[in-house]
């Protein structure tokens, strides 16, 4: 029962990430709908389909590596395409802007 | 009179720098500590990803993982804040940090998404860029806190910048409540600063 409404949660979490991919309004904004409802909406499926899987616990456990790796890289790469946009010169739509008064 | 507080708070903070430095030197763990920490973590790592137990698999993992591991030895564990015994350190690490760790940061993944498709819906946003003082010194420590500040409602971290001994972090928040800088840092790090300041350096 239990994965099932994981799964749900995984899928819906989906579509609302892609749903802020189009409807926000600068690539920050867009970065932030990416990075978290990518690594929540696939942590789910995962622990869903560990739940489902008919396997023994070595092989589940595969699973949780590859939880864990989507966990560290996802926040490193919408990082380094953060920063890549800003050096590149994107302007980011914001009331303040610390950075930019730093790095003039 | 208006140049001496200047030059003596000049020198209490390169004093204060060398101290902190001897410290970290200082509380370094042995070779062979290191060496049998990433031999640990490279073993577990290969046990799960090759998924067999027959002796030959065991005998070649140890042995390829040993010479991963001593060449390798100051990756992971560099950073790593000694305080009491070495197995005290790691019970304490598996039994009580790492849960904690992970509790805490899959009910702010759960509150982080639920947030963005409130925004989605909502388009009730009002991004800013903020800058936010971390206590943490080393790569390790200041990278999983980067990492976590990522994963965290309505943050996203731009760029970290090290200067004059301090580490400073460029936050994107996507709904700016404060500028003030101690009680942005409070609202965005949280208790994960707390966290990372028992393990790392």
């Amino acid at each position: 029962m239990i994965e099932v409404f994981l799964m749900l949660f995984g899928e819906a979490v989906m579509v609302f990430g892609a749903l802020g991919i189009l409807r926000f309004p600068d690539v920050y904004t867009r970065l932030h709908a990416a990075s978290k409802c990518d690594t929540g909406g696939a942590m789910g499926i995962i622990l869903a389909l560990i739940l489902i899987m008919d396997a023994p616990a070595v092989v589940r456990a595969k699973f949780l590596v590859l939880a864990f790796l989507i966990a560290m890289i996802n926040p490193m790469v919408s990082h380094a395409i953060a920063r890549g946009a800003y050096k590149y010169g994107v302007k980011p739509k914001v009331v303040v802007d610390m950075y930019a008064w730093d790095n003039p | 009179m208006s140049r001496v507080p200047f030059y003596l708070k000049e020198r209490l903070e390169n004093l204060k720098g060398r101290v902190l430095h001897e410290q970290f030197e200082a509380s370094d763990l042995p070779a062979w500590e290191r060496v049998v920490l990433t031999w640990a973590v490279l073993m577990a790592f290969w046990v799960v990803i090759s998924a067999s137990f027959g002796p030959g698999n065991l005998v070649t993992g140890a042995a390829v993982t040993l010479v991963i591991a001593a060449f390798m030895r100051d990756l992971l564990t560099a950073d790593i804040r000694r305080t009491g015994h070495i197995v005290e350190k790691l019970l304490y690490f598996a039994f009580i940090y790492l849960p904690q760790y992970i509790v805490i940061m899959a009910f702010r993944l759960l509150e982080s998404n639920l947030r963005v498709a409130k925004n989605v819906i909502l388009m009730d946003i009002n991004p800013g860029i903020i800058k936010i003082k971390t206590d943490l010194h080393s790569d390790t420590g200041i990278a999983i806190l980067a990492n976590s500040i990522t994963l965290t409602p309505g943050t996203l971290t731009l760029d970290v910048n090290k200067k004059l001994g301090e580490t400073y972090l460029y936050v994107h928040w996507i709904e700016v409540e404060t500028l003030n800088r101690e009680k942005a840092g409070e609202k965005i790090k949280g208790d994960i600063e707390e966290w990372l300041k028992k393990v790392f350096w």
